[in-house]
């Protein structure tokens, strides 16, 4: 009977000390949610009257995938963030993997290299934006300049436009590629941080017994310290591909939340519910951006699943 | 002991408490949002208003908080849907205020209207009166200037802004041949394109059937809008329009213009105040030429009073801040005009002496004009608004023509 007792006031202290959390986790994240989900399914700016429109606006983000011909060019937009995601999957988590690695051999000035290459994660992202937008100005920017010292813009030629949505010369657009390239090389110290942790952690006589077997360095790497690092390697992958789903701050500074050429679902949502105000295809564009997260964290995890049992 | 200091807490507690109630018993507190932040041109007028209103109404606090533009308009549209607004706030007149009034968000100011009647003309009062009933305080108003260099100018033999389309065009082809660039106009901000392609229609086809278009229902299917447009992407064939522009915001086109790239630029009026602080800085302003005088007239103007303050409904003391709303509106239209920063949309009963040139020419135009239509994305609702901003966008950068243009607009608005 004590026993029973003291379990049940355990269980009512246990829920109380979870409580706060439970409170914070239904109130900020799980409400929204399905008040996000419930506002999908109308037509609505936001106040007055509200139409109930049932599936529509997932119709419409879904109608066509050409950005030119579509008022809301979602589908483009999660093009865009696609590319990004294998961008940063198959070029910054590779340079990233290859500074840990390096950085983690214990190298001169270890600790040098590993902030200046951290030190772009923690400058703000609007001011790494506009560092990015002086470099891509077409009139004496820094690239545009480079080009010009090199011979690749001859003497008279026209300023590249680089942030432009369209050129005027009706060329196409780089716009698209100007804003992927500092998102990628922001977060590079990020992922070699995680993984320089990954690193240190294995052990070092793991390593001494290879050697001593002969491995070379590359060799210890292949086939003791990455294998080892998979967990971190599967965390990294998760936040490259979320993050690339949810980017909104530098492609806005670069290239305004009106954007079509180089939307994300971020920046669309943002545009549909501050310009447009469309409320409901804004809370359409929210939910599923959400579910595309879920679903390729869970894709993610499946596939390095496969990978341990292996 | 631990229970003494426990009851003395309390105590202690209950007379602070008990003490900020007495003292705040009198005082009403008004929030304010508006956008007039630390690098707005209007700030100066704002912080001055407010002293001003400090002393006499010293019964009322303000606690006011200004937003960036863009941003501004998602954070009201926010609070309107959350019933969280300030009790007054910043807002543009015609449709982005008729919304709010539309979802009954807004206090009708009518009743506090009457003892400011003999100050504020009823007709500056027209773009934010709904069904007859006036909900807005109109500020500073603007028009759309054509700004120009004149010492550029002076380079290619012109003392004065031409008067003509012909002489401009005449004027701009000199600049061309003479390596310089007529116009810059930002393209990362679509707003500035129209600043140029509503003076092109509206001196090619009238302010009448423009305003029209924008506000009566007519159709965009009309040959003299198709027309304007092609004359507009005409002149960037002609190289008139810094190709740059189309990667550039408005704040650096601006810079460009104030450090003598370009020999003009078109954009609002508010803008006066910072071309007449620079120093050495030769610059004139005049309306936009006749296109089609078949059509169109000198005294057709682009602009009108949009910028407004309202009143929540929602508001404890709507009654006393629609009085405050008025007195504060007053104060910041007339420190706003003596800055530069605009026309007044009240009376003016003070020394304009001090008004710096430019705005004082500008004074002028408005003064000699017969019809103004207010800027396209203020007055169409924000649904219609952004599909037409899309389609300027376009112009712009050459991916429809006047043709397009206009069959886009008539199905995807009229």
């Amino acid at each position: 009977m004590r026993i029973m007792a003291k379990r049940k006031f355990d269980g009512i202290t246990i829920f109380l000390f979870l409580l706060p959390a439970l409170i914070l986790f239904v109130g900020i994240l799980v409400a929204p949610l399905l008040a996000s989900g419930y506002y999908s399914f109308f037509e609505w700016k936001g106040f007055g009257d509200s139409k109930f429109i049932g599936l529509d606006n997932y119709k419409t983000l879904f109608k066509t995938f050409t950005y030119k011909n579509n008022e809301v060019p979602f589908l483009w937009s999660a093009r865009n963030a696609l590319i990004l995601a294998l961008c940063s999957v198959f070029i910054q988590l590779p340079l990233s993997l290859g500074l840990a690695l390096l950085l983690g051999k214990g190298i001169k000035s270890e600790r040098f290299f590993l902030s200046i290459n951290f030190l772009p994660v923690l400058i703000s992202t609007v001011v790494i934006g506009e560092l990015w937008r002086k470099i891509y100005y077409p009139d004496g920017g820094l690239l545009n300049s480079l080009l010009r010292k090199f011979g690749v813009l001859k003497k008279g030629a026209q300023d590249i436009t680089w942030l432009a949505e369209k050129r005027m010369d009706g060329s196409n657009s780089t716009l698209l590629q100007c804003v992927i390239v500092p998102m990628l090389w922001q977060y590079v110290g990020y992922h070699m941080l995680l993984m320089y942790a990954g690193v240190k952690s294995v052990p070092p006589e793991l390593r001494e017994a290879a050697k001593i077997d002969g491995a070379t360095d590359w060799q210890v790497d292949r086939y003791i310290v990455i294998p080892s690092m998979k967990q971190i390697i599967k965390v990294s992958v998760i936040f490259a591909v979320t993050g690339s789903l949810k980017s909104y701050d530098i492609v806005s500074v670069l290239a305004t939340d009106k954007t079509r050429i180089a939307a994300f679902p971020s920046t669309l949502l943002k545009d549909q519910m501050g310009a447009w105000g469309r409320y409901g295809m804004g809370s359409a564009i929210a939910v599923c951006l959400i579910v595309l997260c879920f679903f390729f964290a869970v894709v993610i995890g499946e596939i390095f699943k496969d990978r341990e049992k292996v | 002991m631990k229970k003494i200091l426990a009851v003395l807490l309390v105590v202690v507690t209950a007379i602070s408490l008990c003490a900020c109630g007495t003292g705040s018993k009198d005082k009403i507190t008004l929030t304010m949002w508006c956008i007039a932040t630390k690098s707005d041109s209007n700030r100066a007028s704002y912080e001055a208003a407010i002293k001003d209103m400090e002393k006499k109404y010293p019964d009322i606090k303000l606690d006011w908080s200004a937003t960036e533009n863009e941003a501004y308009k998602t954070k009201i549209k926010t609070a309107v849907a959350g019933n969280s607004m300030p009790d007054i706030f910043f807002t543009w007149s015609c449709a982005f205020l008729g919304d709010f009034v539309k979802a009954d968000k807004v206090y009708c100011l009518d009743e506090a209207y009457k003892k400011f009647a003999s100050s504020l003309d009823e007709k500056m009062c027209k773009n934010t009166t709904y069904n007859g009933k006036k909900y807005g305080v109109p500020l500073t108003m603007n028009i759309v200037g054509l700004f120009a260099n004149m010492d550029i100018l002076k380079e290619v033999g012109y003392t004065d802004v031409p008067g003509t389309y012909e002489d401009l065009i005449k004027c701009c082809d000199a600049l061309v041949a003479a390596g310089k660039i007529p116009f810059g106009c930002a393209g990362k901000e679509t707003w500035c394109v129209t600043e140029y392609l509503e003076s092109i229609i509206e001196k090619s086809c009238g302010a009448k059937t423009l305003d029209d278009i924008f506000v009566n229902g007519a159709t965009w299917d009309n040959a003299d809008v198709t027309k304007a447009v092609n004359i507009f992407q005409e002149m960037i064939t002609k190289k008139y329009f810094d190709p740059n522009g189309v990667a550039l915001s408005n704040d650096e086109i601006k810079a460009n213009f104030m450090n003598g790239k370009y020999a003009f630029y078109m954009n609002g009026t508010w803008n006066c105040a910072d071309f007449a602080k620079k120093e050495g800085f030769n610059v004139k302003v005049a309306e936009f030429p006749v296109i089609d005088s078949s059509k169109s007239q000198l005294g057709q103007l682009i602009g009108g009073p949009s910028d407004t303050l309202a009143v929540a409904k929602s508001s404890k003391n709507a009654a006393k801040a629609a009085e405050y709303t008025f007195e504060l509106g007053k104060l910041i239209c007339m420190y706003g005009y003596l800055d530069g920063c605009g026309l007044p949309a009240w009376k003016v009963d003070y020394d304009e002496s001090k008004v710096n040139a430019l705005t004082q020419s500008v004074a002028k135009i408005v003064a000699a004009s017969d019809y103004m239509v207010l800027f396209g994305d203020t007055a169409m609702p924000s649904e219609e608004a952004q599909k037409y901003l899309e389609f300027v966008a376009k112009v712009y950068t050459s991916e429809v023509n006047g043709k397009q243009f206009t069959d886009g607009l008539k199905a995807a608005i009229r």
